[in-house]
């Protein structure tokens, strides 16, 4: 399929599928369909905020470190998506416990971009104070 | 309105909120409109009705930031009634120190009206330039 065959309405119902998928805790949907040069960006000044370039970069150096920070398997549910040619723009609501037993329930405007039923870049913007006091920066124990 | 005409309506406002110029947004704010500051961090609150937030939370923000800011838009999503703007602000406090947020703001028209807004940022740079929302004004509910 050509890259120009997907049209929005594809685009948000793969989108909407992955996170069905998150919010039953199965990342699999979502990993299944990471292009190889993927780019996850956290947007803003804390300590996880930064660029992760490619699909390797994104698993070992944010999820995998995510994973440690949090107990049992990550789950975010959607409640809202707008899309409009390439981009899906998912708010999402985190329904986590880190490790030690605290609430971690962020609050998420993700900004997704695909081609070819693909995810090619995806913009996370969150409540960045609630990541510093919850999880810690990433690498050190979860507070 | 279609999406493409929300979009443009937004494009046409933030093009004035790049200069500086904050008017034209306030004149499409519905009376009713509501403006939910997400997270769970001292500005997270909902703003109901025009005047709450003209009042409590333009107004606080303009005791703290120096004439002439801007928010510069990056791009616009528009899907049915709602449109996505991401944008930077170029800004900076009264006492010289530089705010520039990165934002993800989501708007809901209806009849070329914004009802509803609602802002994804750095609440962690919000805190430290800014400093905590006043427990005072915080709207209840």
């Amino acid at each position: 399929m050509k890259a120009t065959d997907h049209k929005p309405d594809d685009n948000k119902t793969i989108v909407q599928h992955v996170f069905d998928e998150l919010a039953r805790s199965n990342s699999q949907p979502l990993l299944d369909r990471l292009a190889e040069d993927f780019r996850f960006v956290i947007m803003g000044t804390g300590s996880w905020s930064r660029s992760f370039e490619g699909k390797a970069a994104v698993l070992a150096e944010l999820f995998a470190p995510l994973r440690e920070k949090i107990a049992d398997r990550i789950t975010i549910v959607p409640v809202r998506l707008i899309a409009e040619g390439d981009l899906v723009v998912v708010e999402a609501r985190g329904r986590n416990t880190t490790r030690d037993g605290k609430a971690y329930d962020n609050t998420y405007c993700n900004v997704i971009r695909l081609e070819a039923g693909q995810f090619k870049e995806w913009i996370e913007y969150c409540d960045t104070l609630l990541v510093e006091k919850v999880l810690g920066p990433p690498g050190e124990a979860a507070k | 309105m279609s999406a493409a005409a929300n979009k443009q309506l937004l494009q046409d406002i933030f093009a004035a909120v790049a200069t500086g110029n904050r008017q034209p947004l306030l004149d499409h704010l519905a009376d009713e409109v509501t403006m939910q500051v997400t997270g769970q961090n001292s500005w997270s609150q909902t703003f109901r009705g025009k005047e709450a937030l003209v009042r409590d939370l333009y107004g606080y923000l303009a005791t703290l930031l120096a004439d002439g800011r801007r928010t510069v838009p990056l791009r616009f999503i528009a899907d049915d009634d709602h449109v996505v703007v991401e944008a930077k602000g170029e800004m900076r406090t009264k006492a010289g120190i530089p705010y520039n947020n990165a934002y993800c703001l989501i708007y809901r028209l209806q009849n070329g009206r914004i009802v509803e807004i609602r802002e994804y940022c750095d609440y962690a740079l919000t805190e430290a330039v800014l400093g905590p929302f006043p427990a005072s004004m915080k709207q209840r509910g």
